[in-house]
């Protein structure tokens, strides 16, 4: 009696915690040679059965590429942003000024209940992600690269302008990130007068203040809505999910359906790097997106049989950075006599061997895309190779002193200069460790000092309490992007409305407190003016700009790039082939794209 | 009859004194942990908006579309002064109402401690009540043995045992079991391809997962009883009524007995505050097996600064000690004759 009240209640147990489910009309097995594709997602950490299937939260159980699709998927190419792969989106008509762009949805394409995918869908979901504000959307009109009109023209076409107010190189790729939700599912959460208030919004004067307000009111409410079942148009959808691994199975209305190769797709939790190492180790994962690998670990991952590693290129790269409204920061000859100590090659070689190239230079760019940008100039910068004797020299010229070996202040005080890194990036830390022995090695005293974690560091970072520290630079493709990183907000420069301004060092976020203008080429420049230019001109005129702010970073030095990231990934291929060659523009997509595309393929 | 009704009701009057006691206490207690709990993390440093903001910007978008993409989590923050928030967060929780998670944002915070307790719950008794039993069976031997080889061998694993932290046991065991010899499955809670419900194959599913856990808080522990009992049972052994009852011939089963309960006093109200502990969940070890309980919840709102999270984490901590404590009081007068019937005298 004992024993089966004992097995009465495991099972009440099992019931109790059966997670969430979603039935799912529209999945079917068959077509493409079926099998169960493993991975992780790679764009944030952990499976949350608790989140909503919303692709609008960020810990929605909504899949990029499986179960939650945009119109276009962008690729990773060297400078063009606006290049993208078929999502929701067959194909795409560009303004030749980019003030508009024209889609053309997928014609076979269908929802997972089996309804079809039309231009309604899209208009209500760009509807959804004003309220959100991200993207290409914002209700404010002076920001830039937004749009201002959405006009249904069939069941299939959809226009969106861009405003030309304050045109934007970056608005098509908003356009094509665009995340594509079922009206029929979502459409009750945008007012009946939506898209009235939503011009009202656009507007000047109080009525326009009212109407944002009432709009950006609906933001929570969009992020914390929760479809009681999956409705996708992917190649897949979210059959179940518990607090280690999400089910997603075939969905075969999905347009090409035939050439999605797995029946189902299991996405493992994960809360740190060493469990995707062990996931590898034990061959379980078809594909693990870039995952940060020591050379130990990386030796135990090839080993496993099917295991093969793919490298491409990376629009990241790791920075030293600078306050420079701390002493001996502010004095350019410092920075410089820094660089020439710092043996990149050895940090990186440290840091980041598997996921890291040393930098070439500090030019704000990673090196492959600033070769493409800037062509043969790119050789002509300094590339700060190790050379102890020019830093002596730029150390003596800031008015250092050098006493008993060791290298101190203009007045006679010790120099300690602090590293800071958050405590769980292990190749920032090892890196940071790396530079602060070389420069021990010259007479300089650094030590690294470790924050508790990222959200920490931020927040010390922005207020400026350190003297340096590591930082992510180079994020492109966008060049915009890219310099924003050196010459805009962390460095005092805000744009608000359009309008830029340039505030003190110390306030609102200006940590870096560099100076406002500076001389490139015997002419003075404002780098942060040309940073925003960068959203808008065209492509001959990006590059010039480009060329000026590299030559900036260079002779400044704002930071010192060390290495610049290598998409480095991982795949099997004893299940599954095809996956996307060595720099692929493929390789920053989800394997849930490379699926739907019908790149992989049942082993 | 009437005599025994006549002695039981100051007894009864009594223990319910004393019950009413310990719960005004626990609530005035609970209340004060809970208010500096407040304060504490709403002082907690770090932005967590700025970190979701960072990972939009690396994956590519502006910074001015993640500016704007990341403000709608502003609305998940708690609003107005100090004292508002307060008086907001108090009102809640006299309606169970902890508020609404900012990591996961929309998602209700009781909700959410719900589903992580089961997972905590559940593993963490049965290895805690399974270490128990052996600890405290095992260190009657030691004791009784305690100039033979089993004595020395059943102390020695004791000591070694405590002395091992858990994690090292987590890495321990998930080594031998996940990758050298592969038999259990490393994380998570169940194979996602058995659907969930009333059937064998996911119970056995849920056993499987939960076996390397359960094993790790049962060894973690056992060696903590064992040593406890062991001492324990030594002191009793002295004691002039075992002398009595050996001079009585008393067979060695009954004497055992006497020895046994009069050891196991102690224990028990570490017991009691281990089984309130255990709402802490063990955080390494939920951490190591990807296991979803209380623990890991509270690791990642510490780390997403979820406030509220934190808050009803920290809330559940607090209460199940407060009961636990109440408990192993309680507990003690039930089971110790000295402890009843001096309350009765008084």
């Amino acid at each position: 009696m004992k024993r089966l009240a004992a097995v009465a209640a495991l099972l009440s147990l099992a019931a109790v915690t059966a997670c969430s489910s979603a039935t799912t009309p529209g999945t079917s097995s068959g077509g493409g040679g079926g099998g169960v594709y493993t991975t992780i997602d790679g764009l944030r950490a952990g499976i949350d059965a608790n989140a909503p299937i919303n692709p609008f939260n960020p810990k929605g159980n909504a899949f990029r590429g499986y179960n939650s699709m945009w119109l276009g998927w962008t690729k990773n190419h060297l400078t063009d942003p606006n290049q993208f792969y078929p999502g929701i989106a067959e194909s795409w008509e560009i303004a030749p000024d980019q003030s508009s762009i024209t889609l053309r949805l997928q014609p076979a394409n269908k929802w997972s209940d089996g309804r079809p995918v039309t231009a309604e869908d899209v208009k209500v979901s760009i509807g959804l992600a004003y309220t959100q504000g991200g993207t290409a959307y914002a209700l404010d009109p002076a920001v830039s690269g937004t749009a201002s009109d959405v006009e249904v023209i069939d069941e299939r076409t959809i226009k969106i302008t861009q405003s030309a107010e304050n045109p934007s190189v970056t608005f098509v790729r908003g356009v094509m990130e665009t995340v594509i939700v079922p009206a029929h599912v979502w459409g009750s959460l945008l007012p009946a007068d939506f898209w009235d208030k939503l011009k009202t919004a656009r507007g000047d004067g109080a009525e326009a203040e009212a109407a944002r307000t009432e709009i950006t009111g609906l933001a929570e409410k969009v992020i914390a809505f929760a479809p009681a079942e999956d409705v996708s148009a992917g190649p897949f959808t979210l059959e179940r999910v518990n607090p280690g691994e999400a089910l997603l199975v075939k969905n075969r209305h999905f347009h090409n359906a035939a050439n999605v190769a797995p029946d189902q797709v299991k996405l493992l939790h994960y809360a740190g790097n060493e469990q995707i190492w062990n996931y590898l180790i034990a061959g379980r994962l078809d594909n693990a997106p870039f995952t940060a690998v020591p050379a130990e670990v990386m030796k135990r991952i090839v080993r496993t049989p099917g295991n093969g590693v793919v490298k491409g290129y990376s629009p990241v790269g790791n920075a030293l950075a600078f306050n420079q409204s701390k002493k001996p920061y502010d004095n350019v000859h410092v920075r410089r006599a820094l660089a020439y100590l710092i043996d990149r090659e050895q940090v990186t070689k440290v840091a980041s061997p598997e996921g890291g190239i040393a930098s070439v230079t500090t030019s704000g760019m990673h090196q492959k895309a600033a070769a493409e940008w800037l062509g043969d100039a790119f050789t002509t910068l300094e590339p700060y190779k190790a050379d102890p004797a020019k830093a002596e020299e730029e150390l003596k010229a800031a008015g250092m002193k050098k006493e008993g070996g060791k290298w101190a202040m203009p007045d006679g005080s010790p120099w300690k200069m602090s590293i800071h890194v958050p405590a769980p990036f292990s190749d920032w830390l090892a890196g940071a460790k790396s530079v602060a022995s070389q420069l021990g090695d010259a007479g300089i005293d650094a030590e690294v000092v470790t924050t508790a974690d990222y959200p920490l560091y931020l927040e010390e970072l922005a207020a400026g309490k350190y003297d340096t520290g590591f930082w992510l630079v180079a994020l492109g493709p966008a060049p915009y992007n890219i310099y924003q990183r050196l010459y805009g907000t962390p460095n005092g420069w805000q744009l608000f409305g359009g309008k830029l301004k340039h505030v003190a060092p110390g306030k609102e976020g200006n940590w870096m407190g560099g100076p406002e203008t500076v001389e490139v080429d015997g002419e003075k420049v404002n780098p942060g003016e040309l940073a925003v230019k960068l959203n808008s001109a065209p492509e001959a005129e990006q590059k010039e700009i480009i060329g000026t702010l590299a030559k900036a970073a260079n002779q400044d030095l704002p930071v010192i790039q060390m290495w610049d990231y290598v998409n480095t990934q991982f795949v099997n291929t004893s299940r599954f082939t095809g996956f996307p060659q060595a720099e692929s523009d493929a390789l920053r997509l989800t394997s849930g794209v490379w699926i739907q595309l019908g790149m992989i393929k049942k082993k | 009859m009437a005599l025994i009704g006549v002695r039981a009701r100051p007894g009864a009057i009594a223990v319910a004194r004393r019950l009413a006691g310990h719960l005004a206490r626990g609530l005035a207690m609970i209340l004060v942990v809970t208010s500096v709990n407040f304060v504490i993390i709403r002082n907690i440093p770090g932005d967590p908006i700025a970190a979701r903001y960072e990972k939009l910007v690396e994956q590519g978008m502006s910074p001015d579309q993640a500016e704007r993409a990341t403000a709608v989590l502003y609305g998940f923050l708690p609003k107005g002064s100090l004292w508002e928030q307060y008086a907001d967060y108090m009102g809640g929780l006299l309606t169970l109402d902890l508020g609404q998670s900012l990591s996961t944002p929309g998602a209700e915070v009781t909700g959410m401690l719900a589903a992580a307790a089961t997972w905590t719950v559940i593993p963490v008794l049965a290895g805690t009540l399974l270490s128990f039993l052996l600890g405290v069976t095992m260190g009657v031997y030691a004791a009784i043995r305690r100039s033979g080889r089993l004595g020395d061998v059943l102390a020695i694993s004791g000591s070694l045992l405590h002395g091992v932290p858990q994690y090292v046991l987590a890495l321990l065991l998930g080594a031998i079991f996940t990758t050298l010899w592969p038999i259990l499955p490393g994380s998570g809670t169940a194979d996602i391809m058995i659907e969930p419900g009333l059937s064998v194959e996911y119970a056995g599913s849920l056993i499987q997962h939960a076996t390397l856990p359960v094993l790790t808080y049962a060894l973690a522990s056992y060696g903590g009883w064992i040593l406890a009992m062991k001492s324990s049972v030594v002191t009793v052994l002295g004691d002039d009524f075992i002398l009595a009852a050996e001079l009585r011939g008393l067979t060695r089963g009954i004497i055992f007995r006497y020895v046994a309960r009069n050891a196991i006093l102690p224990l028990f109200t570490i017991l009691a505050l281990s089984l309130g502990l255990l709402f802490g969940g063990a955080i390494f070890i939920e951490r190591i097996f990807t296991y979803p309980g209380l623990g890991l919840l509270l690791l990642d709102s510490i780390t997403g600064r979820d406030y509220a999270l934190m808050g009803g984490a920290f809330l559940l901590i607090t209460v199940a000690i407060v009961i636990a404590n109440i408990v192993a009081d309680m507990l003690y007068t039930v089971i110790d004759p000295r402890v009843r019937s001096g309350e009765e005298s008084a």
